[in-house]
């Protein structure tokens, strides 16, 4: 019984933890433009984060070593220092946006100016990556991101015409009135969104953190293959909404509130506020996990102790990091940049930067020396390798169709 | 002396022929005990003679995946090959040079041990 617990909350937090802010954003923005003409694209970010994450939780399960590490130990100081820069960087883009996610829905929940919930958004992460144990801030926001079923309930709410939708979903391609390039351009910021690179760092570190070994791996498996498919469905029920209640209306999503419009359309303030507390802590989990990701990154590759297992005065390098970060971020959104815009930004740059990530995870997934007879296996490769193209398709083509459409405008 | 002052180096025979680029050095740790991991003493330099790219780790078990990658990798630094730190004359700026009748060997290491 027990054990079917732990299960059952472990795949309960892979759903809600799936959402971030550049999910909710990228997903409602293509729905109310695409409809579901870009589902597919959730569906191979899915099946790719699926194999990735899992393959990265079994290299740090068995090895016992998380991925930066393991990065600069098999690829070398200088391959390993590129790769840090790019990840950090873009990683550091995603924490000002989660943190100006939370700002942005505590703004919903109050109508008080996103400016003065920045610093209190920063504070809130700071406080609990000191404080809080690691299980319990994975948990609390993953349960609580469940909220964001209200999405998947309100597009039933809505009765929509079920034939058009998958009409739109089964027959992808630009609709007349957009540029076949603004359509591909919003397919890698979605296919980026639901990749997001820190969910790999953040997986595999995690994984030492709860001191995964290899009898653990039947579990994560089926957290990740379970719950992220999930995860994805929900992402195909935002887009749905939108492609539903702000498609037709030609309504463009610039803020949260037109995110959440439809769910309100169909549910009134009950299911607003459900949908509020789900962004709440979507963003607010995501910004937990983007920020202790910037702190595992930069303390694996430097050799810094780190880990939330350890006292912070054990760890103080990588805590002020995260510190650092998380000041850097409200620095950034100080200058009374739109979160919204900084989203939008961050999962295209996150597209370019995947094939930083995934590269070494496949690597060293089939090196014998850290996984002794767990390396991978022939069916794995040939999907990790089919995987990596598509990555490096989408991380070529990502900036110059940023220029081409003006970003998506 | 740090790695970087090694690391991308040309290397270089006696009479000046340039043989290729340093892309990585074997290291042992037996030096003296420090604080840490005992000093690291360099045991040989890892000379491509065609690339300078990072050898990722391929060139030291034989790792064959995925294969695309592996290929890749044993393509771009075919050729290269392992010199022992004795046979080494001379480092410089940016340049390493090789004493007469210095010898190439495999960079292979021994297969890693069962665990």
């Amino acid at each position: 019984m027990k054990k079917l617990f732990a299960v059952a909350l472990g795949i309960l937090t892979a759903i809600g933890g799936f959402v971030d802010i550049g999910d909710l954003v990228t997903n409602a923005v293509v729905g109310s433009r695409f409809g579901l003409g870009l589902a597919w694209v959730v569906l191979v970010g899915v099946v790719g984060i699926c194999v990735y994450a899992q393959m990265s939780g079994r290299v740090a399960a068995v090895s016992g070593r998380a991925t930066f590490e393991i990065i600069r130990e098999r690829l070398g100081p200088r391959a390993g220092l590129a790769n840090l820069a790019a990840s950090f960087l873009i990683n550091l883009l995603t924490v000002t946006a989660e943190i100006g996610g939370v700002a942005l829905a505590l703004q919903l929940a109050t109508s008080v100016d996103p400016m003065w919930w920045i610093p209190v958004a920063a504070f809130g992460v700071w406080i609990v990556i000191w404080r809080a144990r690691f299980d319990l801030l994975e948990n609390v926001t993953g349960l609580l991101g469940l909220t964001l079923i209200v999405f998947a309930v309100a597009l039933f709410m809505l009765s929509p015409d079920w034939g058009s939708l998958a009409d739109q979903a089964l027959r992808p391609g630009p609709p007349a009135d957009e540029p076949v390039a603004t359509y591909w351009f919003y397919a890698i910021a979605l296919f980026g969104a639901a990749m997001t690179p820190y969910e790999v760092f953040f997986f595999s570190s995690g994984a030492i953190e709860e001191k995964w070994t290899e009898k653990d791996l039947a579990k994560s498996r089926l957290n990740v293959l379970v719950g992220f498919p999930l995860g994805g469905l929900l992402s195909i029920a935002i887009a749905g909404c939108a492609a539903v209640v702000l498609l037709p209306a030609s309504i463009d999503v610039t803020s949260l509130s037109q995110v959440v419009l439809p769910v309100a359309e169909a549910g009134g303030k009950v299911a607003l506020s459900f949908a509020i507390v789900g962004i709440l802590a979507a963003t607010f989990g995501a910004a937990l996990e983007t920020t202790l990701s910037s702190g595992y990154t930069l303390a694996q590759y430097f050799g810094w102790s780190w880990g939330k297992f350890r006292r912070p005065a054990r760890a103080a390098r990588f805590h002020l990091a995260m510190i650092v970060c998380i000041l850097v971020a409200v620095a950034i959104l100080a200058t009374g940049v739109d979160p919204i815009l900084v989203t939008e930004y961050s999962v295209v740059f996150s597209a370019v930067a995947l094939p930083l990530t995934y590269l070494p995870i496949l690597i060293i997934a089939n090196d014998r020396e850290y996984m002794g007879d767990k390396v991978n296996g022939r069916g794995m490769n040939l999907v990790g390798t089919i995987y990596l193209v598509i990555i490096l398709v989408a991380a070529t083509a990502a900036i110059p169709l940023l220029i081409v459409t003006g970003a998506g405008a | 002396m740090i790695l970087s002052d090694l690391l991308g180096s040309d290397a270089l025979e006696a009479d000046g022929r340039r043989v290729g680029g340093v892309v990585d050095v074997r290291l042992e740790i037996s030096g003296a005990p420090a604080q840490l991991l005992a000093e690291t003493v360099v045991t040989g330099v890892l000379v491509s003679p065609r690339s300078r790219v990072s050898t990722w780790g391929y060139e030291r078990r034989g790792e064959n995946g995925p294969v695309v990658i592996a290929r890749l990798q044993r393509w771009l630094h075919r050729g290269s090959f392992l010199v022992s730190w004795d046979d080494v004359e001379l480092v410089d700026e940016g340049r390493v040079v090789f004493r007469d009748g210095y010898e190439r060997h495999d960079p292979m290491l021994p297969p890693a041990p069962k665990t």
